[in-house]
């Protein structure tokens, strides 16, 4: 019980040390906790809502659409347990402005299907629409209220019978261009099969009626036959539940219909593969900072550690030489790691809930991207062994660093700690070592004689700067990213999404009527590997293509650009083979430039190269400078999209950076000074007796106060030159790993390269001057009265 | 001449509701190159007298004067600038910088006193040119205490304290140095004060202060002090 209470008190009397210890060690666990809890949480949340909506293992699409027929002998495959033909198409709201949803059909709801959460339950009858709880609220939209949505040129009025989350749109991007999901514009909604049968029944009639001119007429002429073909056509979909591999499938799939079809796994699927992205980048970020900060933390430990030891030598010995036994001594030491570890440990636990919660809630990082119902916490269970072997590991660095004090006899152990003798370095065989002046060598020979303090310096200061290089950086890269976008890319004001198939003849009435240009997007195989082709005809440069330096490139007819990421495919020169998915002719074309490619992986040629080639292809979207509100809907067009609206929705993708970037620069800033403030006022106890001898020599605390932050200054130099290039490293791999689908530069704007560098020195001056005014305080009487 | 005074200081020391009287009222009078032995058991005070007097502490009461200045009320960088030109201290333990080479630890003087003497000048006096580039750790307790004496008047101070000098040595490196820190001081012209409880320094001192429980029992001045060769140690 004494002994407990020496403990406390011992403690007590190193509290700097050991509150910096236990800061590390929560910041340490915490992170480390917070990042895996968050991909977990990810895989966990986002794998339950999948499965209670039933999200779906594959999708088929058939340009052409689904027959009944053809979808029986689908879902009849072995191994199918579950299939339904399927729509979701992006309809404007009428009277909205410019808000849309993208509104499916289920035919069978067994797959892909949502969850209620209010309202009416879902009815394969109904005459309603289940609408997204998240663009209700945004639009201030409740149940019972009715939308009119605009279908290929027919208005269907629809009442909101329930709001719901829905797997196949947790995370609900309009298309492949958006970034974040932005519910005040874009929602989701369900209809059952039977209310799209009757907008489908009221499409064909105009259609019919335009033909005959009269309504009634066209009543008369409509058959069954003729609305069942017209929704056969309108389901290009279909979605499966099933275990089969993909290559399984697609084998099954020919031999049923005997002909190939487009099939993409969950994996290739939005929503699917970027939710599952985001665990993968959580892991990744879950296996470096975390390191950093759990190896600093130790480190950090072991020196401290090692410092107090030393200084509690004499009273290892008075135990000893009192009659404890060894034992009883390592034990008590011990435990000095081992409350740390625990105390560091629970605080750590409590602050990785909160960086979990900070990613991974309704409110939170995520909250604005992922659209589910049920947010927890999860733990990785690797998770549990590393704590503890970490609490376990503390111990041990205590227990060590006691043992060492305690070798030999009790008379050993009661003599003082002797610093290491002072001995000339490999510096001083230098001419120029002999010049410098006295502050210079001493603080030179000060950090020769403690190398592993000085390591442990240099490591906080070059920690600071990559938290600081990575987190500014990112942030400057992505606005970079998005300023490219804006200004480079896209010169356009409206994009306009031309329904599939849809004759030539209309669309390129459509063109000029936008006086536009237009871009063809479809799926290919290179050697397996799925890219996109991108067909463009940009001659009113109304979009670009840029390169690797981000310059506007005048495309060439003579052959095709591939982006950054496919560049290790093909040399400029070279020749490179694709096939369309779900055709089988191959093209052959030579690659004459590498370009960068904003999102999708892509081979990209003029019109008139894959004119040359032969290569078929429709036209998927239009850009043009006229406002969407200006161009009338029509039956090509499956939607429009404002630039402008695009470029906002990257406002709460920059807003959730920049949590992220003060996130990483507080945690710098602690880092700074929790490991420098240690590691000083550690100095500082060390040299106490050297700075009480310099002031009973006559030297002012001001110039001694010089000497502490000199030494500080220096190290922060050294600091600096290698943490900048260790942080841009750390960048390019965080950019590498957490935005590989993006093909991005590095753009560091000056102010980033400034304030990381003066943080830092500004972190590292404000610690050494709080460990030189304690030089003020110092009691020369007392610092000098014993033998070193 | 008078170069120090004394006149009615105290020193108290509060722990808590507790208060230590470590000088009760001294006053006495110092004159200009003279070798002064300040004597006394342990807790008797000398040590407080002494730092007193080398502007290491301020006293709680009265005023000490050195060379004609008030030396008692002065702020932290006056008492600072008071000890880099005036006072040169010896300490038991020698309190030379390990991470500076012999040379460095004298040299260090001219850092902060514009009247410093050569320090190649001052080791050649106390014999060790030929530990220049030696750092302490290398040399031993006497020679160290040599390097000390050496930094010490390299200031050129007008007052040597010294405190125990000879306490961390055996009696023959102790004759050794005391010898040589007396010629030295004799050289130079300096006043000298050395704090011991040493009975046989004092048979060496030009004065004698016998202190006791923070008060001054005597003030003792010898005409025919002994030399060390003379003293039996």
């Amino acid at each position: 019980m004494i002994l407990f209470r020496k403990l406390l008190r011992t403690a007590w009397s190193y509290k700097a040390q050991f509150i910096s210890m236990i800061i590390m060690m929560t910041l340490g666990i915490g992170i480390f906790l917070g990042f895996n809890m968050e991909w977990k949480t990810i895989e966990y949340d986002v794998g339950r809502f999948f499965d209670e909506t039933n999200y779906a293992d594959y999708r088929l699409y058939s340009e052409s659409g689904f027959t009944k027929d053809e979808f029986d002998k689908i879902a009849s495959i072995d191994g199918v347990d579950a299939a339904t033909r399927y729509l979701s198409v992006n309809l404007e709201i009428k009277g909205e402005g410019k808000k849309s949803l993208a509104v499916d059909v289920s035919e069978n709801y067994t797959v892909s299907t949502f969850t209620l959460m209010s309202g009416d339950e879902y009815d394969e009858n109904g005459d309603g629409i289940w609408l997204s709880d998240k663009f209700a609220k945004l639009n201030g939209v409740k149940i019972g209220d009715s939308l009119t949505l605009e279908f290929q040129g027919v208005d269907a009025e629809v009442r909101v019978v329930g709001l719901i989350k829905a797997g196949e749109h947790m995370i609900c991007l309009a298309d492949s261009n958006q970034v974040m999901p932005d519910f005040n514009t874009f929602g989701f909604a369900y209809i059952s099969p039977a209310k799209l049968r009757e907008v489908i029944r009221e499409k064909t009639l105009n259609t019919i009626a335009d033909e005959l001119t009269v309504k009634e007429q066209a009543e008369a002429a409509l058959t069954d036959g003729m609305l069942t073909e017209a929704t056969d056509r309108a389901f290009p979909q279909i979605n499966l539940i099933s275990d089969l591999g993909k290559s399984e499938l697609e084998d099954a799939v020919k031999e049923k219909l005997g002909r190939t079809l487009m099939v993409v796994s969950k994996d290739d699927h939005t929503v699917y593969k970027e939710a599952m992205g985001e665990a993968t980048e959580g892991k990744a970020m879950g296996s470096i900072l975390p390191v950093l900060f759990l190896a600093i933390a130790i480190l950090t430990m072991i020196t401290t550690m090692h410092r107090i030891a030393s200084k509690e030598k004499t009273q290892i010995g008075v135990l000893k030489a009192l009659g404890f036994r060894s034992g009883t001594i390592l034990l008590h030491y011990s435990f000095y790691g081992l409350f740390i570890g625990i105390l560091g440990t629970a605080l750590g636990g409590v602050l990785g809930y909160f960086v979990c919660k900070a990613v991974m809630s309704e409110g939170g990082m995520m909250g604005t991207y992922f659209d589910m119902p049920d947010w927890s916490a999860a733990t990785p269970a690797f998770c549990y062994p590393v704590i503890a072997g970490t609490v376990l590991l503390l111990a041990l660095i205590s227990f060590l660093s006691v043992r060492a004090q305690l070798r030999g006899t009790a008379a050993d152990a009661l003599r003082p700690y002797t610093p290491k003798k002072m001995k000339k370095s490999f510096l001083e065989k230098f001419s120029l070592f002999g010049k410098m002046n006295f502050a210079t060598k001493w603080n030179l020979r000060d950090l020769m004689r403690h190398k592993s303090r000085f390591a442990m310096t240099l490591v906080g200061i070059v920690g600071c700067m990559i938290l600081l290089v990575g987190g500014l950086g990112m942030r400057d890269t992505m606005s970079g990213f998005l300023d490219l976008l804006d200004t480079r890319v896209s010169h356009y004001a409206t994009k306009v999404n031309i329904v599939e198939n849809t004759e030539r003849e209309k669309v390129d009435r459509l063109i000029t009527e936008l006086d536009g240009d237009w871009e063809s997007y479809s799926g290919i195989s290179i050697d397996g590997y799925t890219a996109t082709l991108d067909v463009v005809h940009n001659e009113n440069g109304l979009f670009s293509v840029i390169d690797e330096d981000n310059k506007e490139i005048d495309l060439r007819d003579d052959g095709a650009y591939v982006c950054l990421r496919l560049a290790d495919r093909a040399k400029i020169g070279d020749y490179i083979e694709f096939s369309p998915n779900g055709g089988n002719e191959t093209y052959r074309v030579k690659v004459v430039g590498y370009n960068r490619s904003i999102m999708t992986e892509s081979v990209t040629m003029t019109d008139r190269c894959a004119d040359a080639l032969g290569i078929k292809y429709s036209v998927s979207a239009v850009y043009t400078n006229k406002d969407s509100e200006e161009i009338p809907s029509s039956e090509l067009i499956s939607g429009k999209q404002d630039k402008q609206l695009l470029m906002d929705s990257f406002g709460s993708f920059v807003r959730i950076m920049d949590s992220m970037v003060l996130i990483l620069v507080v945690a710098a800033v602690i880092l700074g000074i929790v490991v420098l403030y240690n590691l000083g006022v550690m100095s500082y106890v060390e040299r106490s007796r050297e700075l009480a001898t310099l002031k009973v020599l006559g030297f002012r605390s001001r110039k001694i106060g010089q000497l502490l932050i000199s030494q500080n200054v220096w190290l922060t130099v050294v600091g600096v030159i290698l943490g900048l290039p260790a942080g841009l490293g750390t960048l390019y791999w965080m950019l590498t790993a957490l935005a590989g689908e993006y093909e991005m530069k590095l753009m560091l704007g000056p102010l980033t390269y400034s304030v990381s560098i003066l943080l830092t020195f500004g972190v590292s001056i404000l610690v050494g001057w709080m460990v030189a005014r304690k030089n003020r305080k110092i009691d020369m009487v007392e610092a000098l009265k014993n033998a070193e | 001449m008078s170069i120090v005074q004394f006149d009615n200081v105290s020193k108290i020391y509060t722990s808590g509701d507790h208060e230590l009287h470590a000088l009760d009222h001294v006053s006495f009078t110092l004159d200009e190159g003279k070798f002064v032995v300040i004597l006394g058991p342990s807790g008797a005070g000398k040590s407080t007298l002494l730092n007193l007097l080398g502007g290491l502490d301020s006293p709680s009461e009265g005023t000490i004067t050195v060379s004609g200045a008030d030396i008692s009320k002065l702020s932290d960088n006056e008492l600072a600038d008071y000890r880099a030109s005036t006072v040169g201290f010896v300490f038991q333990f020698y309190n030379l910088i390990p991470t500076l080479t012999v040379y460095e630890n004298v040299k260090l003087i001219s850092e902060i006193s514009k009247n410093a003497l050569s320090a190649k000048e001052m080791i050649g006096r106390v014999g060790l040119l030929d530990h220049l580039n030696n750092f302490p750790a290398e040399l031993s307790g006497g020679e160290q205490q040599r390097i000390s004496i050496a930094r010490a008047l390299c200031k050129n101070p007008k007052i040597l304290l010294c405190d125990e000098p000879t306490g961390a040595l055996d009696s023959e490196t102790g004759v050794m140095v005391l010898k040589l820190l007396l010629d030295m001081a004799k050289n130079y012209g300096k006043t000298i004060v050395i704090v011991t409880h040493n009975q046989n320094i004092a048979k060496m001192a030009d004065v004698v202060i016998r202190v006791k429980n923070g008060k001054i029992r005597s003030v003792e001045e010898q005409d025919n002090p002994l030399s060390a060769d003379e003293v039996e140690w």
